[in-house]
């Protein structure tokens, strides 16, 4: 079958198209125009159906599984795919690893090294309270189990993302990272009492734990072939709320803030939370969407968003 | 068809931009007075009252913007109204060493001349339901001196108050203390130069952008 590819202007993208077997599928669709192009690589690519002007539904994206003859509706010869190009793409394990990376070793050159000279400080500088050694293992095997998560764990529902958002991660991780680990090292820094020290570390610890079980079960959800896709999920956590490992995540950063309090750790706290709570609603609305209850689906059963009793 | 919420709006928004127009003339016409009469160490003190109360009125519009009074993007109001309070508030009034500084002058009067020339434009469009052509032609082009000569004035004027920042300790808040919050002014300040260096190329490709919508689509019409 003849494939026409144009820009979203309707400009031809390819010209003259492409020739496909009858029975060829949009991944053999993506090598075909990856062979052509040379530049877009597959992952680059969004492939739409063309959405008719004026009309404000959202473009239908071909799934890389599916066969061709799926999306031509009528017509078996020809189909007209429109083409977008994502821009340099680099794998969500790249990117998470560097983003997770730079918090790991820029925490422990402010525990380790007497940086706080060059601040103007004298003499002793180096951290003196069991609470900053405690802070230093609790947030390098905050890190460090993420690290492992990204490799071992999570089943990704894409498997890259744009370049940019390398540089925009990672500004934000290790910018917060740097920020957190200047105050809590601080030659004037000033612990809490003890008990409120301990029940943070424990009460995030607990959440870790939590979160980290949180993430077994989603990764359950879904084949390890990549394929993505979304079922909701169910058991542990879950069963009350939409996005549990956000809600473990959340409350593990909480309990890390009561035992070190600090401002900036706080500060983290709140904007680490209001990006949670964005894709938190973001996905819960996608989960109700798709399980609708109609056409034999299951219907989203009532849960809490993210942060039970406020959302 | 006008409801009475569009009246009121219109009433609101002319009063507004004519009254805070009033206020910036009020400011030029001291700044120009006193330079003929006196000199540029004591401009500051002659057009205080009148810039610091139509430089801090303009915080009206972010709300204006927020709430869908005006159709500004609250992402181009806020940086351009954050740098005119840092520098009205932040640095002029909390630092009388610097008052007397030349480029004092300089930005004074392109503050005055952008916004006698904005106010007015708007208060004749909410008003009046239009402006003359070369109204719109001076409020989409004088930008394209003003604006220079306005951010290397503050620039300018931030980087020479940096010593007396330094030394007088003000705005800090030091450790210890039980939340381990530390707020030092003079890196704040040196934080603000560094903002200006990708927020002075956005805010002028803004305006051109808008230059170009605002002159162009006229011409079509």
């Amino acid at each position: 079958m003849k494939v026409s590819l144009v820009s979203r202007s309707g400009r031809e993208f390819i010209k003259g198209g492409l020739e496909l077997n009858d029975s060829a599928t949009v991944a053999d669709l993506q090598e075909a125009i990856h062979k052509r192009t040379k530049k877009f690589y597959p992952s680059r690519q969004r492939l739409t159906l063309p959405v008719p002007s004026g009309s404000r539904e959202r473009p239908v994206v071909l799934n890389y599984k599916k066969s061709l003859k799926d999306y031509c509706d009528g017509n078996e010869n020809s189909l007209t795919v429109v083409f977008k190009d994502l821009g340099p793409q680099v794998s969500y394990r790249t990117l998470f690893f560097f983003e997770y990376l730079g918090p790991l070793i820029l925490y422990p050159v402010f525990y380790y090294f007497p940086v706080y000279k060059f601040f103007g400080y004298k003499g002793d500088v180096l951290p003196v309270h069991p609470v900053q050694t405690y802070a230093l293992y609790y947030w390098c095997f905050h890190y460090f189990k993420r690290i492992m998560e990204t490799f071992f764990v999570h089943r990704f529902s894409h498997a890259t993302s744009p370049l940019s958002n390398v540089f925009r991660n990672c500004a934000y991780y290790w910018t917060f990272g740097a920020y957190i680990a200047y105050y809590v090292n601080h030659p004037l820094y000033t612990p809490v009492g003890d008990l409120q020290m301990k029940i943070g570390f424990g009460f995030g610890l607990v959440c870790q734990l939590a979160n980290f079980y949180c993430h077994i079960i989603l990764k359950n959800l879904r084949g390890p072939d990549g394929s993505g896709g979304y079922q909701i999920p169910r058991g542990f956590l879950f069963n009350i709320v939409t996005c549990a490992n956000y809600t473990t995540e959340i409350y593990q950063w909480l309990g890390f803030n009561i035992a070190t309090q600090t401002f900036a750790g706080y500060v983290f706290l709140v904007v680490a939370a209001s990006i949670m709570t964005n894709w938190a609603l973001a996905k819960h609305r996608r989960l109700k969407k798709l399980f609708d209850g109609k056409d034999g689906r299951p219907k989203y059963p009532r849960r809490w968003i993210i942060l039970p009793p406020f959302l | 068809m006008a409801s009475a919420f569009t009246v009121l709006r219109r009433l609101y928004l002319s009063v507004y931009n004519w009254i805070v127009f009033i206020g910036w003339f009020q400011v030029l016409f001291l700044a120009l007075k006193t330079l003929k009469e006196s000199g540029h160490e004591h401009l500051y003190n002659a057009v205080e009252k009148p810039l610091l109360l139509a430089q801090s009125a303009a915080v009206l519009e972010i709300l204006h913007g927020l709430i869908g009074l005006v159709r500004s993007p609250v992402s181009s109001t806020l940086p351009q109204i954050g740098s005119r309070l840092y520098l009205t508030w932040g640095i002029l009034w909390s630092f009388p060493e610097i008052r007397t500084h030349v480029l004092v002058t300089s930005l004074v009067i392109s503050w005055a001349i952008t916004e006698i020339i904005r106010y007015s434009f708007f208060g004749m469009k909410e008003a009046f339901g239009f402006a003359p052509s070369w109204h719109l032609w001076l409020r989409y082009s004088t930008f394209l001196v003003l604006y220079p000569t306005g951010i290397s004035s503050e620039v300018g004027l931030i980087y020479f108050t940096l010593p007396y920042i330094k030394a007088s300790e003000k705005y800090c808040i030091r450790m210890p203390n039980k939340w381990n919050f530390s707020f030092d002014y003079l890196y704040a300040a040196i934080l603000a130069l560094g903002i200006y260096v990708p927020g002075s190329p956005h805010m002028y490709r803004y305006m051109l952008g808008q230059r170009k919508r605002a002159l162009f689509k006229s011409k079509k019409e």
